[in-house]
This record gives C-alpha cells, sequence and structure tokens, in this order.
C-alpha cells in the first residue's frame, strides 16, 4: 500500500508508532522539523559542524524514543527539548575537555562561531552574537527563541517548562544585558 | 524607543549563519539512512499472583502491626485489660471522673499559695482563730 502523508500531527504521530509506516512518517517529520531544530541548535553551538552533528544525534534519539512518545506535547516541542538538552549537554561537555569555567564559556563559544566558514555575518552580527553569548544559559535561550525567531511566550513554556510570567522577565533581563553591552549610553 | 526595537533596529534578527547548498535534503537523507531498526514496544510483563497480592499482604501485615503494638501498650499501661466485660466506654468513663481533691492532689503547695488562701478566705485573724479553735502569740496575731 502506497504511503499517504498524513494531514495531522495526531495522524503523524500515530504513523511514527506504528512499525509498518514509521519510516516514511519519520522522513515526514524530518522534512518538517529538520530546519527549525538545526537552526535552534546553531544558534546555541554557533558553528554548523557541531550543529549538523548534534541534529542527526536529537533525531536518532527521536526515532529510539518513538514508542516513549505520549502526545502530550506537540511533536515540535519534543524535538526542540531534545534539541536543547543535546546542546546544553554538548557545551557543557566541551567546557569540561577545555577545563573553562562558566565564565570563560562564551569565549569558547565565539572560537566556534570564529571557526565557523558558514558564518556570513558583518561585524554587527558578530557583535549581537558575541554579546548573546555573554547571556546566562537560560536567558540566551529565551533570547534566541523569542528576538530571532520570534516564537510566542506559551510555546517557550511548553518547551523550556518554565511559566510565561518568568519567561518575560528573562527575556526582559536578556534584552537590558545586550543592549547595555551593545548600545551603552545610547539607550534609551 | 524600547530597548528591543534599538537591537532590532541596529541589528536586525539575521543572525548571519548559512548552510552548504542543499544541505538539508542530504541532512534528512543521511539520517533516514541512519536509523537503525524500528524500536520494539516495551514488552508488557506478566505478574505472578504473588506479585499482584504482594501489597496488598503488605499493606494488611502492617495494619496488623500497629493493632498488635497498640494492643501491647494498652495492656502495658493499663491495669484492666479490655474486654467484653470491661469496655472501653466504662474505661473511659473512670479517666474522666477526676477526684474531688485532684486540686490539691495535683497542685504543689508552698508557703505563698497557703497565705495567699488563707487570706482570701478568712477577713481577720479572729475569723481564723474561731474557725480553727486555736490562739495564736500576741506577736505573731499583729501580724
Amino acid at each position: 500500500m502506497a504511503y499517504k502523508p498524513p494531514i495531522d500531527e495526531n495522524e503523524l504521530v500515530k504513523q511514527l508508532q506504528d512499525p509498518k509506516t514509521a519510516s516514511a512518517a519519520f522522513n515526514v517529520l524530518l522534512k518538517t522539523y529538520s530546519q527549525p531544530v538545526y537552526w535552534q541548535i546553531r544558534k546555541m553551538v554557533l558553528n554548523h559542524e557541531d550543529a549538523n552533528d548534534l541534529v542527526q544525534n536529537v533525531f536518532l534519539k527521536a526515532w529510539s524514543n518513538l514508542q516513549n512518545f505520549r502526545g502530550d506535547a506537540k511533536l515540535s516541542t519534543w524535538l526542540f527539548k531534545i534539541a536543547i538538552n543535546e546542546s546544553i549537554n554538548f557545551i557543557n561537555k566541551e567546557k569540561q575537555r577545555l577545563k573553562l569555567n562558566d565564565d570563560d564559556a562564551d569565549l569558547f563559544l565565539l572560537n566556534n562561531l570564529e571557526a565557523d566558514s558558514f558564518f556570513d555575518g558583518d561585524a554587527l552580527q558578530k557583535e549581537l552574537l558575541a554579546a548573546v553569548a555573554k547571556l546566562p544559559e537560560k536567558q540566551k535561550l529565551v533570547f534566541n527563541m523569542k528576538y530571532f525567531d520570534e516564537m510566542k511566550y506559551e510555546e517557550m513554556s511548553e518547551i523550556l517548562g518554565t511559566s510565561v510570567g518568568a519567561l518575560k522577565a528573562s527575556y526582559h533581563h536578556a534584552v537590558k544585558k545586550v543592549s547595555e553591552a551593545l548600545l551603552g549610553d545610547q539607550v534609551v | 524607543m524600547r530597548q528591543e526595537d534599538q537591537l532590532k533596529d541596529k541589528y536586525g534578527t539575521d543572525p548571519g549563519f548559512r548552510v552548504p547548498d542543499g544541505y538539508f535534503e542530504e541532512l534528512n537523507l543521511k539520517i533516514m539512512e541512519a536509523l537503525p531498526a524500528y524500536p520494539e514496544a516495551p514488552r508488557k510483563v506478566e505478574l505472578s499472583l504473588w506479585q499482584k497480592v504482594k501489597p496488598y499482604v503488605y499493606l494488611a501485615a502492617m495494619f496488623a502491626g500497629i493493632w498488635l503494638m497498640m494492643k501491647v501498650f494498652h495492656t502495658v499501661t493499663t491495669s484492666e485489660s479490655l474486654n467484653l466485660d470491661n469496655p472501653p466506654a466504662a474505661l473511659a468513663k473512670v479517666i474522666a471522673s477526676e477526684p474531688e481533691d485532684s486540686y490539691h492532689r495535683f497542685t504543689p503547695i508552698n508557703d505563698y499559695l497557703v497565705e495567699q488562701e488563707v487570706t482570701q478566705e478568712y477577713g481577720s485573724i479572729e475569723e481564723f482563730e474561731a474557725d480553727f479553735g486555736y490562739s495564736f502569740k500576741p506577736q505573731y496575731a499583729s501580724l
């Protein structure tokens, strides 16, 4: 029987959890979500090669855990959660490997950015990413999701498991820190 | 102007990343090729009868233990055992009925309390002397 692409997410989940249709449904999942998941990871690790490895790990983990997906959250939320955990684990491992403390973590990320041959940004974009890299982990995540992706707080809340109020406060602090670092006296 | 708008005006919202041409098509293919066999659903393990009833047996044993402990404690702390001839209600009645002189039994008496009671009860030393058939020596009577 020819594979019929799912019409909605519930249908996709059903097909993913049926061994007969899982592979074809996973292809649909990849086509739908590989890009947003990749960009989310890329903004955290600031390097294409690392993001490339991590995005593959994320989808392989998702495949291995298909039977555990209960459908309580959206597929995208579930994938973003895995992506964020993978990225944070990667950054922590790198910090340990390079024997860096938390204050120097941004240096490692900036070196990652410098080494990235697929970074086309100008001096201003590099300046912005450098300021964002200095933020604490949670604020960095919130800033990336809101500032670059314009994600809704409700969706962020599901992914990060934090209340909307706390996310708004985090974003406010993050914007303030980045603005002060970049705009200095120009901040009105 | 809000700080966020100022940032967006000056720095934009494009982080400046790019990917090789045809990257996502290749990525999807690579992931599909790397997928292992479909993960088996966790097998349901059939529980034996003992495994099924074990928690209830443990719960019953716990309650029996508590009952036994209370019974032993009660026997140790009361002289009369609880039985049909001596029901708990009768025992509670005995415990609830305080002897009339319980105040004196349980209140430590000192000089101050004695003096307070005597001065409250008697208006003068003569009344006290009349009540007790006793006369104080003159030097004490003046106190």
